[in-house]
């Protein structure tokens, strides 16, 4: 059995910072594993230990993806090995194209029974890949998917939807998309850390692969912030607590506040 | 020169901090409230290497390098000062001594166990009358027959309640001269004789437990010997000479956390209309607050680093300990400054990171035996 998991190396916006203009500064945001991807894996992980499967990275983007501290650092959580594709046309690339790229990948890898990724990434939220990587290849895809087990062609999904959950049985391949609290990731050891470095790493040329071409090309042309509301500064006088409630009340009405 | 870690020590770092607030952190105040040692942890840590890192892994260890181990050492301790305590009392004090100077039979004996975190190590040199005099102890360990017999006491011995493998410190010359005639042993919980007695409370690290011990005609094995009789007081101090780059190690990262609180609080405490972290005065408390960690720092590494290398380190870990450790006081009570009357309660972690510094500069070589050592070198 073979069982990927597609997972991002980029930077958390949270450590990022936004000057008084509206510039965003990522200087100081260190790139790591996007944040619900380790869920993802350690999905991965278990269903692979259960059925003695062979567990795989697989990363696109642009440069730096696949730099050894990258590699290292998934491959630490479970891996046995990685394929990344790094090319530079993918470093402003959008959903659709991400998950071409990552598709063609699986085929590369050929024979490969299950696709797993995180609920979505860290830097851009849009939670379109793993639907657009689902169509590309011709499988089902499933999201919040939160437990997965079972052996290939009889896979158990467990995902939660609205008002509860719902457990399938899947008998081909799929993508599924990890509920990012679906389980808590297992930190790796330093023995993990330090055998991470031994295991293979597979760099894959883009041109190499039958990406198909850029259908459009989305170029951001203005941004606007909302306009700035003006504080009022209105200060009560709480010496007299219930003249000050009933002032607090008064001026929330007049706002349409209550 | 290049100051850059490995991608391996980045890895260490990234995912002991991870570890670290996800595991260390939450518990950190209650364990402190409640002098509770944090026995659910040590499992935890064991499982992911972290007891026994420096030590190779025919032994149990991860086989990391020094510097990994400082890192790791760090980051558990901006979690929890009291999980650094225990972590450094076993993996250096409890276990160096067996590894560096025990003999085959007795590494196959306890080396895995230990270096693999099973089994808790302590250490047990300090004695009522023999702090940083340590080769003024009394406890006395005489040969008879195949037995080593030990009497006397011991205090502030870190682990020691949960600890199965105790280094003791005894004797066996008491009429020798000086540094001279002090072996070291190990005795295992339980051997008749041997009694823990009640923990100390402590002003900081408050979970780490540390009561004396006690020893009337205790019986232990002669092969439980470390090293030969009349090695005990080589075998303290060059335990002690890498264990104090670990305390540099605890220091920076209970400074770390305290900056990192005096940022947060900085940025939300708003007075006379602004975030106090606009007030010059509180700017240049961080400053100088970051750049005595960063310069400690620089310090610790450069230590562990010697010692990975092969270089000497006697003099650079006793300037690392010196300088961490007091920069880890100094930045908490800053720390406490800049969060006003609410650095003063409970409320915020900050008085609770300054009561933990304080030991740094206290067990396992004060900051004047570290000047006396650093002083000697200066002299030469």
């Amino acid at each position: 059995m073979k069982i990927v998991v597609a997972y991002k190396w980029t930077s958390d916006p949270e450590e990022a910072t936004v000057g008084s203009d509206g510039h965003v500064d990522w200087s100081r945001a260190r790139p790591g594993i996007s944040t619900y991807d380790p869920v993802a894996i350690e999905l991965a992980r278990r269903l692979a230990t259960e059925n003695g499967a062979e567990l795989i990275g697989v990363t696109v983007g642009g440069k730096g993806v696949g730099v050894p501290l990258a590699t290292k650092a998934v491959l630490a959580r479970g891996l046995d090995r990685v394929v990344v594709v790094e090319d530079d046309s993918l470093t402003h690339a959008g959903q659709a194209e991400l998950a071409a790229a990552v598709a063609a990948a699986v085929r590369h890898i050929g024979d490969v029974d299950l696709v797993i990724t995180g609920d979505s990434s860290v830097d851009v939220a849009a939670k379109m890949v793993p639907t657009v990587l689902a169509g590309e290849l011709g499988w089902p895809a499933l999201a919040e998917v939160t437990d997965v087990g079972g052996q290939p062609g009889a896979l158990r999904v467990g995902r939660a939807v609205p008002g509860g959950a719902q457990v399938l049985e899947v008998s081909g391949p799929a993508v599924l998309a990890a509920s990012a609290d679906a389980t808590t990731p297992h930190v790796p050891g330093m023995k993990d850390l330090l055998a991470a470095g031994k295991k293979p790493v597979e760099h894959v040329d883009l041109a190499s692969l039958e990406v198909a071409p850029r259908r459009a090309v989305m170029t951001l042309t203005g941004r606007a912030r909302p306009a700035r509301k003006v504080r009022k500064q209105q200060i009560l006088d709480t010496s007299d607590p219930a003249a000050a409630a009933a002032e607090l009340v008064k001026a929330l009405r007049a706002v349409g506040a209550l | 020169m290049d100051f850059e870690l490995s991608d391996e020590q980045e890895l260490v770092r990234s995912t002991v901090r991870e570890f670290a607030e996800a595991e260390l952190a939450p518990v950190a105040g209650e364990v402190d409230h409640d002098h509770r040692f944090p026995e659910e942890v040590v499992p935890k840590m064991a499982g992911m290497n972290l007891m026994g890192m420096p030590y190779p892994e025919e032994y149990g260890g991860a086989a990391t390098d020094y510097l990994s181990y400082m890192i790791a050492l760090e980051e558990v301790s901006r979690g929890c000062a009291t999980t650094a305590t225990i972590m450094t009392a076993h993996t250096t004090l409890g276990t160096f001594p067996i590894y560096k100077f025990g003999s085959d039979a007795l590494k196959h004996k306890y080396m895995y166990d230990m270096a693999s975190g099973r089994r808790l190590g302590a250490f047990a040199l300090t004695e009522p009358g023999a702090g940083t005099d340590a080769a003024a102890g009394s406890c006395t360990a005489i040969l008879k027959g195949d037995h080593y017999v030990l009497n006397g006491s011991k205090i502030f011995i870190t682990n020691a309640p949960y600890a199965e493998i105790y280094i003791v410190f005894a004797k066996t010359d008491p009429d020798a001269d000086g540094t001279h005639g002090m072996s070291a042993f190990v005795v295992e919980r339980g051997t008749a004789g041997f009694s823990v007695g009640e923990r100390e409370h402590k002003m900081g690290i408050r979970g780490s437990s540390t009561p004396p011990l006690y020893f009337t005609n205790c019986s232990v094995p002669a092969e439980n010997l470390i090293g030969h009789e009349g090695m005990g007081f080589k075998i303290a101090m060059s335990t002690l000479d890498g264990g104090r780059i670990g305390i540099g190690a605890q220091a920076l990262g209970i400074a770390q956390s305290a900056l990192d609180a005096a940022v947060a609080y900085a940025k939300e405490r708003v007075q006379f209309g602004k975030p106090i972290a606009a007030n010059q005065a509180i700017q240049w408390m961080l400053a100088d607050m970051s750049t005595e960690i960063d310069a400690a720092r620089l310090l610790v590494y450069r230590a562990a680093s010697n010692m990975d290398h092969g270089r000497p380190y006697s003099t650079e870990g006793a300037m690392a300990k010196l300088f961490a450790s007091e920069t880890a006081s100094r930045v908490a009570g800053k720390a406490i400054q800049i969060h006003g009357g609410y650095g003063y309660t409970e409320s915020y972690p900050v008085e609770r990171h300054y009561r933990d510094a304080k030991i740094t500069e206290i067990y396992e070589g004060t900051s004047e035996v570290q000047r006396m050592v650093i002083a000697r070198a200066a002299l030469r």
